[in-house]
């Protein structure tokens, strides 16, 4: 209801300033020292939905609600008037040490970029993956092994801290649209007590939730959910 | 020399004229005489009061003339220096000899001090001692840290670690009271090893007017010498702590070679490094960087090799110890907003680090994250309310959080925190610190190193985009050690990526450090790491907002620890010398063996109130292992402050565990270590220290002497007037000097007559 609340208290979000989504201009953010949601661009798309590809999913609705949202209920200073989009090859990636890849299904890779991903991770960066069924598991795993040759996707229970950093997540019993949705993660050194550095939404859509949570399509309870869950994640992964 | 030209125009010696009293002894005649010459007088005046000459060449001839007169008067009146001699025999000597290590140092026409010593005051039978025995009765001590007689050649090994040379003098002095004393004389290269000032010594001589003889032995500068003159390390660490220890060289006799200067922990080579030597007399501070990573108290060594032809090579190295503590340390880092800088902090903390971050972030309006807590009850209640909480920490970081989220009590034992609890205070720039955070006029603002302005503040939604690179003052600091050595560390500044900044800082204390700047794309230079003590404790200012790109960087390789070494060691120093509730101090780490060690201990409670009621013990464990408790008292002056005195018997380490407990509660307790072991100190401005010697001499009334002069020593020290005397009266008139002046004059007259044509 918290965050239900503070859409309203935002007087929901005004996004008329945002033009339809055109990815071609792969809008980018200069740095200044805030939070920025960083969207990544992977490879050629094997399909459109939408006329957008994959990885832009739900793109600019939910990238501005997430952020909006996120600057509403806690003290993290996100830019909320910009977008960001980058190529995982692309230098300016480090500046945003937490990244948002959406339909890993349909990700492929250069060599470039697994490289970049591997030092981005391994300095301290974190990346969300989201909006995939789980039959699209298997290429998100082939693609980070890719990344990361040793790296062992775990699931995730309630216990660990990524599901209370901020909001209580009291369940990961979730159905979303998908289906039944899974946590996966990969640890630091495949050590469940370090850091996460990779969380995966198997079977869920936290995107799709925050891009419609102002129209009434979504029901408000899920819809708060994935907020929970998405501002869990940029707070645990700016303090962990 | 002089005493040699003396004696050829006065006939005798400087002391009798010092000692002596002017008289003269007119008979009769004198009288007569003084008539006579009188006459003359008057006849010379008339003389030249007209006649042949200018007038100035007859005020000159009458002149001369007149001085002529005058001598020959006073020499009529029979001038006598009166004196009091001492009786052959009937007076004692004392005689004191330095027996220690630095009469070794071979510096006296290339043989030791020693050597010399051993010629003229090895018996009675030779030498210096021989004219003085004729003349005395000779006492002979010899002494190191304290004086012992003597009595024989082999008596001296000039194997004493210590020169004392005032309690040498109090313990003769002493030893022959109540003989009848002409004097002492010292035979020492003046270098005097103890603490305490020679002042009272030379007081108690004084009072007596017992006047002490020195003869200086060694050159006043060594020709060819290596010296580590100081070397300044902390008295603890934390163990994996990187220090930086500035070592004073000075030489003479090598200007401009290089030599190597290594490091050893306990026999570990853990630094070397090649250093250029200064020009002589001109001391260099050379900054060697090592670390520590072995706990326990450590000896570090700090050597340079020796050079071919050094006269002395003892004082190549210096030794120092570091207590090197291995126990987990907190610091507490409240952060105000979740952001990447306070991540990437706590993560260059390894969680195997003896240094502990706890996290408070506020995450939401009273909402928040804890991290790296002890226990479920610790920060519960956010940040700590009372002082016995805050004071558990030994550091505390604020990142950007703005001073109303504070308590005015808050903010006011905050600043206790670091002037009363001794701990270091951190305060990281962000959009909320600073005077952009509203600390200006708060307590904080008097901790922090900068001058918070809240007139001058950055404008909302602008950034400053700097690059950082370390001030000279800064380069000296182990935080700015970036690299191997200073080359890599000064290049890898060079290449760091730049950062950004939101806290205008435009000034910083007097009498803060700025240890890194930053320029701004104006290329104006702007503070950005500043450093300054704050009562007991320290404080730092750290302006840029994202330290954490060092890391993420692009350029910045995977495994590159750059950001991890710089947190490392900032933090180390935050807390470094932050004290317990109960603080060993010790007067020095080492003493003789045999001597007592003072042990001193601070004792407060949580909240670092001084405790004067607390019951204190000291268990001493000795290198062989006997285990004896101590019990430790208020010394009734300054609050907390408990000392004893320790014992020393066998050589090695000591270590002193404190308890202090009240109304039979633990207060805390801590431990430290010293040792007994024979100093170096001898080595160390081992030349021969003339002033010291000479002041001795003053001071008392006696006369410094070197080697080539001790000629009349003997013949000086009869006329001390001390001890049994006899009056001698020395007759003045016929001293050469009344014959040369008289023959002088004379010549001097014809020779201006033959000159000016009146001859």
């Amino acid at each position: 209801m918290a965050v239900a609340a503070a859409i309203v208290a935002g007087g929901l979000l005004d996004l008329s300033a945002v033009a339809l989504a055109n990815v071609d201009d792969d809008p980018k953010a200069e740095y200044d020292g805030r939070f920025s949601f960083l969207r990544v661009r992977v490879g050629q798309p094997l399909g459109m939905y939408r006329r957008l590809p994959p990885w832009a999913h739900d793109f600019p609705r939910a990238d501005f609600h997430f952020m909006k949202i996120l600057e509403e209920i806690t003290f993290v200073k996100p830019m909320i008037d910009q977008g960001n989009i980058m190529t995982l090859d692309d230098p300016d990636l480090a500046m945003f040490p937490i990244a948002y890849l959406s339909e890993p299904g349909f990700w492929t890779m250069t060599e470039a970029e697994a490289a970049g991903l591997r030092n981005y991770l391994k300095k301290g960066g974190f990346i969300i993956f989201d909006d995939f069924r789980t039959f699209h598991n298997q290429n998100l795993f082939d693609q980070m092994q890719h990344v990361m040759p040793d790296a062992v996707w775990q699931p995730l229970d309630l216990s660990h801290p990524i599901f209370h950093s901020f909001f209580e997540i009291k369940t990961l019993d979730v159905d979303s649209y998908y289906g039944h949705a899974q946590w996966l993660g990969i640890f630091e050194d495949n050590d469940p007590q370090k850091r996460l550095i990779a969380v995966a939404n198997s079977n869920h859509d936290l995107g799709e939730y925050w891009e419609f949570s102002d129209t009434g399509y979504m029901p408000v309870d899920l819809s708060n959910d994935a907020y929970k869950f998405g501002v869990n994640y940029v707070v645990y992964g700016m303090t962990h | 020399m002089f005493d040699a030209l003396f004696r050829f125009f006065f006939a005798l010696s400087p002391v009798v004229f010092s000692q002596g009293e002017f008289r003269f002894a007119a008979s009769t005649g004198s009288y007569v005489a003084a008539g006579a010459v009188a006459v003359a007088a008057a006849l010379t005046l008339y003389a030249y009061r007209s006649g042949h000459g200018r007038t100035l060449q007859r005020v000159t001839l009458a002149g001369i003339r007149l001085a002529i007169l005058t001598i020959i008067l006073v020499c009529l009146f029979r001038p006598l220096l009166v004196v009091k001699a001492a009786v052959p025999q009937q007076n004692f000597l004392g005689v004191l000899i330095d027996d220690s290590r630095s009469m070794q140092i071979a510096d006296v026409n290339g043989k030791p001090r020693a050597a010399y010593v051993k010629d003229e005051f090895g018996a009675n039978t030779r030498g210096v001692l021989k004219a003085l025995s004729d003349r005395f009765t000779v006492r002979t001590f010899r002494f190191s840290n304290a004086p012992s007689r003597t009595t024989q050649e082999s008596d001296l090994t000039f194997s004493g670690s210590q020169s004392r040379l005032g309690a040498a003098l109090s313990g003769v002095r002493q030893e022959l009271a109540g003989l009848p004393v002409a004097g002492l004389v010292m035979i020492s290269d003046g270098a005097d090893t103890a603490d305490a000032a020679l002042g009272e010594a030379i007081l108690g001589l004084k009072a007596e007017s017992l006047p002490v003889f020195t003869i200086g032995v060694g050159q006043e500068t060594l020709s060819k010498d290596i010296q580590v003159g100081r070397v300044v390390t902390p008295k603890t660490a934390l163990k994996g702590t990187t220090l930086m220890v500035d070592v004073v060289l000075s030489q003479s006799g090598y200007d401009g070679q290089q030599v190597t200067l290594d490091v050893e922990d306990e026999g570990t080579l853990v630094s070397t490094q090649q250093v250029t030597l200064p020009n002589a007399g001109t001391p260099a501070t050379i900054p060697v960087r090592f670390t520590v990573n072995e706990a326990g108290p450590r000896v570090l060594r700090f050597k340079v090799t020796p050079q071919p032809g050094e006269l002395v090579t003892d004082n190549n190295a210096r030794e120092a110890l570091i207590d090197v503590r291995d126990r987990k340390e907190k610091v507490l880092y409240f952060e105000g907003e979740p952001r990447f800088e306070y991540k990437f902090i706590r993560r260059a903390i390894p969680d195997n680090d003896n240094l502990i971050v706890t996290g408070l972030v506020r995450t939401a309006d009273n909402k928040y994250l804890r991290q790296g807590v002890d226990t479920p009850d610790e920060l519960v209640a956010a940040f700590p309310k009372t002082r016995e909480e805050l004071f558990a920490y030994r550091s505390l970081i604020i990142g950007s959080l703005e001073a109303a989220a504070l308590t005015g009590d808050q903010l006011r034992m905050i600043n206790e925190f670091v002037d009363r609890r001794g701990g270091g205070l951190l305060m990281l720039g962000g959009p909320r610190a600073f005077a952009e955070g509203g600390y200006a006029g708060t307590p904080l603002s008097d901790v922090l190193p900068v001058v918070l302005d809240r007139s001058k503040v950055m404008q909302k939604g602008t950034v400053m985009r700097l690059t950082v690179k370390p001030t000279r003052a800064g380069a000296a600091t182990a935080v700015t050690q970036l690299g191997a050595n200073e080359a890599a560390s000064a290049e890898r500044w060079n290449t760091l990526p730049g950062v950004t900044a939101v806290n205008r800082v435009d000034e910083v204390k007097p009498g803060a450090t700025v240890l890194l700047t930053g320029t701004d794309e104006t290329r104006a230079e702007r503070p950005m790491l500043i450093f300054q003590r704050y009562g007991r404790g320290k404080s730092f200012a750290f302006l840029p907002q994202d330290s954490w790109v060092w890391q993420m960087h692009a350029s910045i390789p995977v495994d590159d620890m750059t950001h991890e070494n710089f947190w490392r060691q900032l933090l180390r120093w935050l807390v470094e010398g932050v004290p317990d509730q109960v603080e060993p101090t010790l007067t020095t780490e080492r003493v003789e063996p045999g001597e007592a060690a003072t042990l001193t201990a601070n004792v407060v409670d949580p909240a670092f109130v001084e405790l004067n009621d607390a019951s204190v013990t000291a268990t001493v464990t000795g290198p062989d292992g006997a285990v004896a408790d101590v019990p430790m008292s208020w010394d009734g002056e300054h609050p907390g402050q408990y000392t004893a005195t320790i014992p020393t018997k066998a050589l090695g380490w000591y270590e002193a565990k404190i308890d202090a407990t009240r109304a039979g509660k633990p207060v805390g307790s801590a431990v430290t270590h010293f040792r007994a072991a024979p100093g170096d100190a001898e080595f160390f401005d081992a030349t021969m220290h003339a002033a010291t010697l000479r002041r001795i001499a003053d001071d008392t009334g006696g006369r410094f002497y070197r080697p080539s002069d001790t000629a009349t020593l003997a013949d000086d020290l009869r006329y001390t007037g001390r001890g049994v005397t006899t009056v001698e009266e020395h007759e003045l008139w016929h001293m050469p000097i009344v014959l040369m002046l008289l023959v002088g004059l004379l010549c001097g007259e014809w020779g201006y007559r033959r000159v000016v044509g009146l001859a």
